[in-house]
């Protein structure tokens, strides 16, 4: 037997004197964690499985269980930190490339972190969100370059109509969707729930390269579909259906390459909706083939916009990389009605580890970066810009519209909010609370009755902390905060970072 | 005992008689108040009880029920139900076209309908009687000397009794503590005389098993599972004779003392219960007047063959749907379906009667035992019948499951019965399990082992949404 | 036994068998239920082996259900009960046993067609029968279901039957 050089990174600490025997914890851990020994009526535990996801503590009925870290500890060594070492025995067991997934942990700083928002005083007063009107609606779509009136001439009549043909738009009750996120990464239940919470509260969820299910076709109206590389589930029937149609190019967490779906997780019914042989991987490629520059996307949107007869928005995703700001132009002035960045920090069913950890540039950067450019261009107006990577709060959420977005997807929140415990395990389908698994023992655990209304309560109380930031800044309306770099000062960062943000340092005042 | 005052003293009337107040005749009584709140309805019994469960006899001779515990329906049942209760009236004759009945005292009751749930009287084989002395009897008052007992003249003889009244419980139990019996015989190794076995042995008696068959418990037990029952009970020191009946019995001072077998063993005797069988008690209704095979023969809706005139409980032929026929199936629960069934149609109503099947459950010395329907099928019999079989002789335990043309007719479970009701709703419901044979064999076996639409319908119906 | 406030209503509890994870914290909460301290680590380590749940969890492979008395309409079990232990509570629907009357001669466990009704085996009398927790507001196997498959509540047809047999009382 080779020798084992990984070590488990989680223990399970069971109080004996408050465990039941009850064998819950048995049951539920996919990882065959906790085995009961019916001679001497105990539980045992075998740590080096545990991935630490939670699910065992959170079922325990009298809460006899706690995760910790196993925190074997390594000498002292600032250069060959642990997860270093960790990574070089795997892959010297594995000998293939290390996957994990979700978003990058690494301590890359948090630029959300070190933003506040302002406040209004004696000089502009604030406002109650709850006895005035707070607006968050949001529009994502092209906006026209001017607007034109047709006044009534005649005298007895005087009202005013537009003249300017608008372009198609989607109207959002708040500024948050949900991210994409594929069937076959997430199970059919939890793309369920955020359909059905989107559809509910009145924004839209994406599809992802997945494809889109029959069974979610009720929820059309609130669907933006997207086409990837690999083009899965792409035909007819998904373009109409969809509200608007996202051309994904890159995505935050593997920027340059392309999504994987290994072949135990195609089932029939995803084999079905990606329409795929049941059982073959799902490899996207890295490249769309038939985009080998601008102009060729150019020539995607607009076949897309005929192919939907110019009633849908048509946008593009992209990671956030270095060039972000004129990549952006150049999609913008290609045609695309929205531009979707993807930061660093974007969470991913299945990812190269070195990729998630190394490569592209966190959003907050990006998005102010590609609001400052698309504006000295003259051309901001010509896109909706949407943030996405590691949106975690309303006050994120807010501060990504202050430095230029005018939505934020969330991915990886929404999951947390139907149980996910970030382990990072999603690509070995085992997920304990029924979220990134496609096995029917597992998907039972995410009820989408439950999923739909966590979902919903998370959009609520983001909503209504939006609301309650801008009122205390003394806005009425999303639409002024867009861009606003006013309401946003750093703390804590170099003159490079706030130029590049383009918000002034806290203590700093006009 | 209630009397109206406005009709003549010899008559009455009620829109309702019920003959028998057991099972049957207050599960009538029960569903003709559900319908008609109003009607007159009288029950008339040849007992001095209010009410009693017959099965709960044989509890109350092993002392695990105390008088007050054997009845069934609440204290207040009949003045609730404003329901007439007449206690030691036995009904001597019925005139089916006059619509009225005539009890032992004389009086006339009309009625409008009449249920007749009068149930089963014991049997008692003729039995040849050598004594020295006479015997005083306990009726006439006079010396009576006989050659034979059987049905008319066992209870002269002191020491003998059968059992199937509470008057014949309480009666044992006094005859057992004044002449301080401490081994009792039984004769007959059915269903009666294992329960009566059943309250004896736990309260410490020796006891003699008499069984014409090869085995005990024969109607409904197959060799392996009385094989097991009965290897309980010898260990507890008690005999068992199989293919034996008592040929003759001895009487001294008027008592039993003792009997001799068919294959002439001798054995010694002080009491002796006979419990060979029960046979509807139909003996009131003379020439003719109603269609009587075994018991009286009922349709679908209860009704006999007398206009107006229903029957129902262990007095009735009524249909038994495994074997197609009209059989007499003398269980509680039948009892109480028919009753309650009869009560409906009485009151106007128009509910068809399912239909039976035999049941039965009884725990003897720590093992809990269950058979339903046909039992004793063996496989090769018939080429459509096949028997599943688990014999676990050294745990007591045994299950059985008797199936022909894929649907189960017949079920022994000793030993674990846990969820034996599955089984019943299989049988009743006449289910092809073709498609889940293999999982019968199973410990666990369950309702999710059951084919697909029959769970759907078995659930949907009142519960679990599939 | 108190009835639950406000309770001429007909809920029967009923599961969604595609979301029960088979977890049996159902069968867990019962017997806490059930037990004398009601406190669950003293019921278990001090009380198990005489508190059985009245709910059963069923499990092949990946598909699993709980399944409790259903306080049928037309119970057989009432029906079959030699010592009136089994009754149906005219008002509620509700079906319990009366341990004291109970003999344990196991009719009900012969008729039940759920087969949810079990024998105690050191009482020899019935022990595990659901009562539908009628002093708790919702029954403690609804509340306390992880992954809510469990649902107390009415349906259309309970309605019926109940309104029948309340409009033949009132004839």
């Amino acid at each position: 037997m080779a020798l084992k050089l990984t070590q488990s990174e989680f223990e399970t600490e069971r109080d004996e004197n408050k465990c039941i025997s009850c064998q819950v914890c048995v049951r539920q851990c996919s990882n065959d964690v906790h085995e009961y020994d019916s001679d001497q009526d105990t539980i045992y535990s075998d740590n080096l499985k545990c991935v630490g996801c939670h699910r065992c503590e959170s079922l325990c009925p009298t809460g006899a269980l706690k995760i910790k870290e196993r925190d074997s500890q390594f000498k002292t060594n600032y250069n060959w930190s642990p997860d270093h070492l960790r990574n070089i025995y795997r892959q010297a067991d594995s000998g293939g490339v290390l996957l994990t997934g979700m978003g990058s942990d690494k301590p890359y700083t948090v630029y959300w972190d070190r933003i506040l928002f302002n406040a209004s005083q004696v000089t502009n007063p604030s406002i109650d969100p709850l006895r005035e009107p707070m607006e968050i609606k949001t529009f994502i779509g092209r906006k026209p370059d001017k607007l034109e009136f047709k006044k009534n001439k005649n005298l007895k009549n005087k009202s005013i109509k537009l003249k300017t043909k608008m372009y198609p738009q989607l109207e959002l009750s708040t500024p948050i969707m949900f991210s994409a996120m594929s069937y076959g990464s997430i199970s059919f239940n939890a793309c369920k729930s955020l359909a059905s919470a989107a559809s509910q509260f009145g924004t839209y969820y994406n599809t992802g390269e997945g494809g889109l299910h029959k069974d979610l076709y009720k929820y059309a109206e609130n669907t933006i579909v997207q086409v990837a590389s690999g083009r899965y589930g792409v035909d007819v029937d998904y373009l109409n259906k969809g509200s608007a149609v996202e051309i994904k190019i890159g995505q935050g967490a593997k920027p340059g390459i392309g999504g994987h779906l290994p072949g135990e997780k195609v089932t029939e019914d995803i084999s079905n909706t990606r329409m795929i042989p049941e059982g073959t991987d799902a490899l996207s490629p890295a490249p769309h083939h038939d985009i080998y520059s601008i102009e060729d996307l150019a020539q995607l949107i607009y076949a897309l916009k005929e192919a939907t007869d110019w009633s849908k928005p048509v946008g593009v995703k992209v990671s956030a990389v270095h060039n972000i700001a004129p990549i952006a132009s150049g999609i913008v002035r290609a045609g695309a009605d929205f531009v979707t960045i993807d930061g660093l920090r974007g969470g991913t069913g299945a990812a190269p580890q070195t990729i998630r950890d190394n490569v592209g540039i966190p959003i907050e950067l990006a998005v102010a970066a590609v609001d400052e450019r698309l504006r000295e261009e003259g051309i901001r107006h010509k896109a909706s810009i949407i943030a996405a990577g590691s949106i975690r709060s309303s006050s994120d959420a807010i501060k990504a519209i202050a430095l230029g977005a005018d939505a934020v997807y969330i991915g990886t929140a929404a999951l947390i909010a139907m149980g996910c415990h970030l382990c990072q395990k999603c690509y070995t389908g085992k997920c304990n609370w029924g979220i990134a698994t496609q096995d029917p023992y597992l998907t039972k655990r995410l009820n989408p009755d439950i999923g739909t209304r966590r979902l919903l309560n998370l959009l609520r109380g983001w909503s209504l902390e939006i609301k309650e930031m801008l009122g205390g800044a003394g806005i009425n309306a999303i639409e002024s905060l867009k861009g606003n770099r006013e309401h946003l000062r750093g703390i804590g960062l170099s003159d490079r970072e706030l130029t590049v943000l383009g918000i002034k340092h806290a203590g700093e005042a006009w | 005992m209630r009397r109206k005052n406005n009709i003549p003293k010899k008559d009455e009337m009620a829109d309702y008689i019920i003959i028998g107040n057991s099972a049957a005749g207050l599960a009538a009584a029960d569903s003709i108040r559900k319908l008609d709140k109003a009607g007159k309805v009288m029950v008339l019994t040849e007992e001095n009880y209010p009410n009693y469960s017959k099965p709960m006899i044989t509890y109350f001779l092993a002392k695990t029920v105390s008088l007050d515990k054997v009845y069934f329906k609440d204290k207040k049942f009949y003045r609730d139900n404003n329901i007439d209760i007449r206690l030691n009236t036995r009904v001597k004759s019925v005139d089916t076209a006059g619509m009225f009945l005539t009890v032992e005292s004389g009086r006339i009751f009309y009625f409008k309908k009449l249920l007749i749930a009068s149930g089963g009287k014991p049997i008692v084989p003729r039995i040849r009687v050598i004594g020295t002395g006479t015997i005083e009897s306990s009726r006439s008052g006079k010396d009576k000397t006989f050659d034979f007992m059987d049905g008319t003249n066992y209870r002269d003889i002191g020491g003998i009794f059968t059992l199937t009244t509470l008057d014949d419980a309480i009666k044992i139990r006094d005859y057992i503590e004044k002449n301080k019996i401490k081994e009792i015989s039984i004769l007959g190794g059915g269903l009666i005389g294992l329960k009566a076995a059943e309250a004896f042995l736990e309260t410490g008696f020796d006891i003699n098993i008499i069984e014409l068959a090869n085995r005990i418990l024969a109607a409904t037990f197959d060799q392996q599972a009385s094989g097991i029952i009965e290897k309980k009970i010898k260990s507890k020191g008690s005999n068992i004779y199989k293919n034996n009946t008592i040929e003759e019995i001895y009487i001294t001072d008027g008592k039993i003392s003792g009997y001799r077998l068919k294959d002439s063993e001798k054995r010694g005797c002080r009491l002796l219960i006979s419990a060979v069988g029960v046979s509807p008690d139909t003996g009131f209704i003379s020439g003719g007047k109603l269609k009587i095979n075994r018991g009286i023969v009922v349709d679908d809706y209860m009704r006999t063959s007398g206009k107006n005139i229903y029957a129902a409980g262990d007095v009735v032929e009524g249909p038994d749907m495994l074997r197609g026929e009209k059989r007499n199936i003398a269980i509680w629960p039948l009892a109480v379906r028919q009753g309650g069934t009869a009560g409906i149609n009485m009151a106007g109503g128009n509910e068809k009667y399912s239909g039976g099947f035999f049941m039965n459950s009884v725990e003897i010395l720590q093992i809990p035992s269950i058979s339903m329907g046909l039992t004793n099928a063996e496989e090769g019999e018939d080429k459509n019948i096949e028997v599943f079989k688990d014999f676990n002789p050294k745990k007591n335990m045994y299950k059985k499951v008797v199936m022909k043309e894929n649907r189960i007719i017949g079920v022994i479970l000793v030993g674990n019965i846990e969820r034996a009701g599955i089984y019943a709703g299989l049988i009743r419901n006449q289910i092809d399990i073709s498609s889940v044979k293999e999982n019968i064999s199973k410990e666990d076996f369950g309702i999710i082992h059951l084919p697909a639409d029959y769970k759907k319908h078995l659930v949907v119906g009142e519960g679990i949404e599939v | 036994m108190q009835e639950r406030p406000g309770d001429d209503c007909m809920k029967r509890i009923y599961i969604q068998e595609e979301y029960c994870i088979g977890c049996r914290l159902c069968e867990i909460y019962c017997q806490v239920k059930h037990s004398k301290s009601k406190k669950i680590i003293k019921a278990f380590k001090e009380e198990l082996v005489d508190i059985m749940p009245r709910v059963l969890v069923e499990e092949i492979g990946y598909n699993s259900f709980a399944i409790q008395c259903r306080h049928c309409a037309d119970a057989p079990c009432v029906e079959a009960c030699i010592s009136g232990a089994m009754q149906k509570n005219k008002n509620t629907g509700v079906v319990t046993c009366d341990e004291d009357k109970c003999v344990g001669c196991w009719s009900c466990i012969m008729v039940c067609p759920y087969g949810v009704i079990r024998r105690g085996l050191s009482s020899g009398k019935i022990a595990s029968k659901c009562d539908l927790c009628v002093d708790e507001e919702i029954p403690v196997c609804v509340k306390n279901c992880p992954n809510e498959a469990l649902k107390f509540i009415e349906k259309d047809e309970d309605k019926k039957d109940m309104m029948r047999s309340k409009n033949e009382k009132k004839k």
